[in-house]
């Protein structure tokens, strides 16, 4: 277990200013988003966002770099711009009574599960069967299944993964964050599904 | 005026930590501008109206978040800001915040009986659970086992208790955080430690929560509003969930998001974990977290019966000082020195024996008293003494407990 990717820049200090806290702006072209991850602990949620946030090479990007929250802005096609604000979870099963403190109001909810743990995807559906139950009803929701670069002790097949995001109406991805595979694809398809508010 | 709590001592963020007493400095400027009267009107007689009402979290909550949004408005449209920045705006909001709950503190902080209570049940459940609680028990990584760096975001958080305004209590939180962030970061660049995000991040913030939040078990009777001269901890211990839901419903809401509402849903997260602990929530055997739960509650008994019950400090229990204990036990002040109320017509010669053993007694402790307490001035420690209840009782620890008790009453 572990990141492989490199560290975060202690020293890119958060350049928004008051403005970017101004009572969440989000309009039509600039969203604000919350993002809430969740899965067993080991599974590489923290990896996947570090990888993603030090993934963009935009200098000017305004990235908030803290051990477990993280915000980074991706710019899409349409000129629009989202801005995901990326809260981490604690996935020790004794904190997980914890948890709808943090998904509360979360716009986005990322649940991953490690492809070669069992245990990582019964926990998995877990938190979507919570999600369903108690997250906004109009949650976006990603199934993602991290290590891929580890196929030779794969124990979850791709089938089951996509199974079960297809009945419960998730996007499924599989990703590497040690190797950066699908990485960004995540936060691009997540961005792509997100309400709109009405740009009048 | 408090001084604003820093910010700067660390290299992460400060999206939330923009010019404290400065900015505030600048609002009463303002505020002291004839042209701004109307301004001032509004917000006294906004303080005012709070006086009429029986508090009520909830409601009073949305007045003031409702009186920020209608100032806000006030303030853009005033001639004394018309070409204002937005940032210049936002201070003068910041500075509204602070002078309105600075003032309205007493009023609205820990205001109902309930609150009171939950924080009772907090800091009690955190004393017994400090007497036996180690890192190992929330499997905190043992590079991440930092005293100095768990010292130092103990006192961020301790502080949040010597400020008013909602932002700055904030601020101890966000700080208290940013110190445990940058262990994590340390460990993970120098011991190559894996950044495990929240994984290990809460679990340090939980036992950083409940050392900042044992109270002071010293047995001098200090100045409550500060902290402790002997183990610089409070005598009344960080109200955890007071100061927690003062936050929520007086900070500005528009300034409660992202990261320093994600700090703050930590700590919120931190107390639930602690107010719902059980044998099944460390690692630790459930017998035996059962077992050292209920040592602490005896010896938190003891603390409160030994002194009720014992006139000495050594507990020498003499049957006739106890029974005289027990006749005087009525007269406060009185109880641990039967005779102070009595007179000298009153005694008999039998008495002379116990008098002369409750004498020695008192000279003992002046005298070790006097020791420690000189040594202690001359390392320059300062210690409140003689104004009002700074005062030094010969009684063995246990008082606090005591106090506390009063206190819940």
């Amino acid at each position: 277990m572990g990141c492989s990717s490199s560290l975060p820049d202690r020293s890119s200090g958060q350049l928004a200013g008051l403005n970017s806290e101004n009572g969440g702006v989000s309009d039509a072209k600039n969203l604000r988003v919350k993002l809430v991850l969740l899965g067993d602990s080991g599974v590489g949620k923290s990896c996947i966002v570090l990888r993603f946030v030090r993934g963009q090479f935009d200098p000017t990007s305004k990235v908030t770099v803290g051990a477990s929250f993280l915000s980074q802005t991706i710019a899409l096609q349409d000129s629009t711009t989202v801005k995901f604000e990326i809260w981490d979870t604690a996935g020790q099963e004794r904190y997980a009574a914890l948890a709808p403190l943090y998904y509360r109001g979360a716009a986005v909810a990322v649940v991953v599960y490690d492809i070669t743990s069992p245990d990582s995807f019964a926990k998995a559906q877990y938190w979507v069967k919570e999600l369903q139950k108690h997250g906004s009803p109009d949650i976006v929701m990603a199934l993602v299944g991290n290590k891929a670069d580890l196929n030779e002790k794969r124990e979850v097949p791709v089938q089951d993964g996509i199974d079960y995001a297809e009945k419960n109406g998730m996007f499924f991805i599989e990703t590497s964050a040690k190797t950066a595979d699908n990485i960004n694809q995540l936060f691009e398809e997540i961005a792509k599904r997100l309400p709109r508010p009405a740009s009048s | 005026m408090e001084a604003a709590p820093s910010s700067s001592s660390t290299s992460t963020s400060t999206s939330t930590s923009s010019g404290g007493s400065v900015t505030f400095y600048d609002f009463l400027d303002r505020m002291r501008n004839p042209a701004s009267l109307d301004l001032v009107r509004s917000i006294k007689s906004f303080i005012v109206s709070f006086s009429f009402y029986t508090p009520n979290p909830d409601n009073d909550g949305k007045k003031v978040q409702d009186f920020y949004l209608s100032m806000e408005a006030a303030i853009r449209e005033h001639p004394l800001w018309a070409a204002a920045t937005f940032e210049e705006l936002d201070s003068a909001m910041e500075g509204l915040e602070k002078y309105v709950m600075t003032k309205l503190f007493s009023r609205t902080f820990a205001s109902v009986p309930e609150d009171a209570k939950i924080d009772r049940e907090v800091s009690e459940k955190i004393c017994l659970l400090q007497t036996f609680l180690k890192p190992e028990h929330l499997d905190i990584p043992a590079v991440l086992h930092n005293e100095a760096s768990w010292l130092l975001a103990e006192k961020e958080l301790q502080k949040i208790n010597t400020f008013k305004a909602p932002r700055e209590k904030l601020l101890c939180i966000m700080n208290c955080c940013r110190v445990i962030n940058n262990l994590l970061l340390n460990a993970s660049m120098s011991e190559n430690h894996a950044l495990a995000g929240l994984d290990d991040f809460l679990p340090v913030l939980i036992y950083v929560t409940i050392k900042a939040s044992s109270p002071c078990f010293c047995w001098y009777m200090y100045d409550e509003s500060r902290p402790c001269p002997f183990c610089s901890k409070n005598a009344n211990p960080p109200q955890l969930h007071s100061n927690l839901k003062f936050i929520q419903l007086y900070r500005r809401q528009a300034k409660l998001v992202s990261e320093a509402a994600y700090y703050f849903t930590n700590l919120v997260s931190a107390k639930t974990f602690i107010v719902d602990l059980n044998g099944k929530s460390l690692s630790m055997d459930e017998i035996k977290f059962e077992e050292s739960m209920q040592a602490a509650r005896l010896t938190q008994t003891n603390r409160a019966t030994q002194i009720e019950a014992s006139p000495t400090l050594q507990g020498q229990t003499d049957p006739t000082l106890t029974r005289m204990h027990d006749k005087e036990k009525d007269t406060s002040g009185g109880s641990s020195y039967p005779y102070m109320d009595a007179e000298a017509g009153e005694l008999t010669v039998g008495d002379v024996e116990r008098l002369l053993s409750l004498y020695k007694d008192v000279v003992t402790k002046y005298t070790s008293l006097y020791k420690v307490v000189r040594h202690l001035s001359m390392s320059k420690t300062e210690i409140p003494h003689s104004e009002g209840t700074s005062f030094l009782l010969t009684q063995p620890e246990g008082t606090n407990t005591k106090i506390d008790h009063q206190r819940g009453n």
